[in-house]
């Protein structure tokens, strides 16, 4: 079987696609699955997403039926023999979610330079976690883009300035690449939607929206998490950030040389503004890591 | 059909688990029975289709059409098809096109594979090409997977029972003892089936078809005349991927073949007595009786039951199907086709159907066959 690092790599984007909850079809369990699996027996579903789109991915409880809800869960499927991790969604029984009368409301939020993997790692809590926490839109008065992922509220600059002057947004930052200017920022009502719904917030932030946010709904609302790429020097730090954006394939040099200078700022500001964050994480297995997330947030231990 | 086109010879290896046999040899073995049935010089051949899914990955042979063309003196065109364990209707279906396009008057077409030679894993892996490599195979799941979960759906939507079903590989076993090319020459009893080790659940052992070592070869001909006509040949296809049809307890592109050579053959499903269906697992045959319409829907079992009882309504994988006679994956649907010429000579009946499928019924190809005798 042909394992080459791009049709992994293509592999992977296909399986992130697959994050949804959905409905057993059928399943079945395999005696003896392929070598790479190991050789345990292998249960694989054939699971309707709530998209309308079927998929097929192993089933992970231990007593499925035809037409059972489940939720995915992204997890280490095996390594090649080249040393590539390869992770797969599996599907799991989805839990009776029992709503407490008293919900705290406060933000889940992630800080870190670009390329350290905010928005695959928020992804995959937010999927694992769906019942529990949702992604907050970040609105942006800059045009869509390819690769862009569902993550951006588009707006103009004047729509922009009227939601900031009638403090419609509570949290904005200017982004500035090369010629180009940009706002962001988040919106109260995208928040209090996801607390009415009694689900925890989550932000991808940089380091002048955590301060807004922080400042807006005060620091004991956030629960800030500070993401470093792995490596111990900042020089090794920088160098794994620069082959993640390459790989992403999505900007242009110039721009990612842009990116790596806000980047090293970002760095540096973990060190300067200890107090804004309550746990620092190195994202060097996703699934490791999200695991850690859930046993750090409350209530999502269990999730 | 645009010309009269007859089966005028053929040839077959016995099925099985050949170790001293090579891909070479079982494909001259195949030829030189079919020339000789035929009683053709092998001169007479215009032209040469091969079947072959896996010789690259089992054998480290490609170019198998030059392969196939090196075995005849003359070294005729040759072309290889490929659809899965289809390819064997696919390839009589080309040979079908150049016959009545006028390109060639006589064709010989063969199916091979040598499968035995690779690891259980490896042939496994290799099969699962059938599927699709994006959307199936990266869960991890077989062709013995594909139709568990197949198996599954359809037991919940129509209540077949686990012994129904093991009544079908156990017709398959009684004919093929009286085949002389069949793998498994034995008797199996459903209970034999009930009780063999689990494969993909609910799916057994003895409902899934085995890995083979095999050849069939047939000569089709313009010029030269038998008593067996092809009356309709065509092929349909279907998505890939299991993941991308609206239900897995029917094959879609079985229906619309069907219909096609129906139509072709100018004939209805009361006049076919012979019958070869792709029974690469027993849940399969059951639903093909469904899709080829000789039951209704949930009720495909029923005549695997008459069968069981001795009640035939026509003649049914008389050489053991898939599951008894072996499966050299491109090699059947031209045993198939072979088959239903015998099944008809002994029956004497008019026309055979012979059905074959490739992948989860992703292309399907049909054969209906005269014999002008009756």
């Amino acid at each position: 079987m042909n394992n080459s690092a791009p049709i992994v790599q293509r592999a992977q984007k296909r399986e992130r696609d697959k994050f949804l909850p959905g409905t057993v079809v059928s399943f079945t369990t395999l005696s003896h699955p392929p070598a790479r699996f190991g050789p345990r027996p292998r249960m694989v579903g054939l699971v309707e997403l709530q998209n309308g789109r079927r998929v097929l991915a192993p089933l992970v409880m231990d007593a499925p039926y035809i037409g059972q809800t489940v939720r995915p869960r992204m997890r280490l499927s095996h390594v090649t023999h080249e040393g590539l991790r390869v992770y797969e969604v599996a599907y799991d029984e989805a839990p009776q979610v029992a709503v407490t009368e008293a919900f705290s409301r406060y933000l889940l939020a992630f800080t870190g330079p670009s390329g350290v993997g905010k928005s695959t790692i928020t992804k995959m809590l937010a999927h694992a976690c769906s019942d529990y926490v949702a992604k907050v839109p970040i609105l942006t008065t800059r045009a869509p883009k390819p690769g862009d992922d569902g993550e951006y509220l588009y707006t103009t600059s004047a729509e922009f300035d009227r939601l900031k002057k009638t403090g419609k947004i509570v949290a904005m930052t200017d982004i500035s690449f090369s010629s180009e200017d940009w706002r962001y920022g988040y919106r109260a009502a995208d928040i209090e939607e996801i607390w009415s719904a009694s689900k925890i917030p989550v932000v991808v932030t940089e380091m002048e929206l955590l301060q807004g946010l922080a400042h807006h709904y005060g620091r004991r609302a956030v629960l800030s998490f500070g993401l470093l790429p792995p490596g111990k020097s900042k020089r090794a730090r920088l160098s794994q950030l620069l082959h993640r954006l390459r790989s992403r394939g999505r900007e242009s040099e110039a721009h990612i040389r842009d990116r790596l200078k806000n980047a090293e700022r970002d760095l540096a500001f973990f060190g300067e503004r200890k107090d804004l964050f309550d746990h620092m994480v190195v994202n060097e297995d996703l699934s490791a890591l999200v695991a850690s997330l859930k046993e750090k947030v409350p209530g999502l231990s269990g999730a | 059909m645009q010309q009269d086109i007859f089966l005028v010879g053929s040839g077959l290896t016995r099925f099985g688990e050949w170790w001293d046999k090579s891909l070479r040899d079982l494909m001259r073995e195949a030829i030189e029975a079919a020339l000789e049935s035929s009683g053709l010089q092998a001169q007479d051949v215009d032209l040469i289709i091969v079947a072959n899914m896996l010789a690259e990955v089992t054998n480290n042979q490609a170019h198998m059409a030059a392969l196939a063309s090196s075995l005849l003196p003359h070294h005729p065109p040759a072309l290889r098809v490929e659809a899965a364990c289809g390819s064997g209707a696919l390839a009589v279906n080309t040979a079908c096109a150049f016959l009545e396009s006028g390109r060639a008057k006589t064709v010989l077409v063969v199916g091979v594979e040598k499968m035995t030679d690779a690891s259980a894993d490896a042939i496994s892996q290799a099969l699962m090409g059938a599927a699709d490599s994006e959307l199936d195979a990266p869960s991890g799941l077989t062709f013995p997977g594909i139709f568990g979960l197949i198996a599954k759906r359809y037991m919940y939507e129509f209540g077949l029972t686990r012994e129904q079903l093991s009544i079908v590989s156990s017709v398959h076993h009684k004919h093929a003892t009286e085949n002389a090319f069949a793998q498994f020459r034995y008797e199996l009893s459903p209970e034999a089936v009930s009780a063999s080790p689990l494969v993909s659940d609910p799916l057994r052992l003895f409902d899934c078809s085995p890995i083979s070592d095999g050849a069939a070869a047939c000569v089709l001909s313009t010029v030269h005349r038998s008593g067996m006509r092809l009356a309709a040949s065509q092929i349909a296809s279907d998505t890939l991927s299991i993941t991308q049809r609206p239900t897995i307890v029917s094959f879609p592109a079985t229906r619309a073949a069907m219909e096609l050579a129906l139509c072709e053959a100018d004939i209805t499903r009361k006049d076919i007595h012979a019958l070869e269906t792709h029974d690469c697992f027993s849940i399969a045959a059951v639903i093909n009786m469904e899709d080829l319409g000789f039951a209704k829907e949930g009720e495909g079992i029923r005549i695997y039951e008459d069968l069981h009882a001795g009640h035939a309504p026509m003649f049914v994988n008389m050489g053991g199907g898939l599951k008894a006679c072996g499966h050299p994956v491109a090699a059947t649907g031209i045993k198939q086709l072979i088959d239903v010429s015998k099944s008809l000579t002994r029956g004497r009946a008019r026309y055979g159907l012979a059905h074959n499928f490739g992948g989860a019924g992703a292309t399907c190809g049909i054969h209906v066959l005269e014999n002008t005798h009756v």
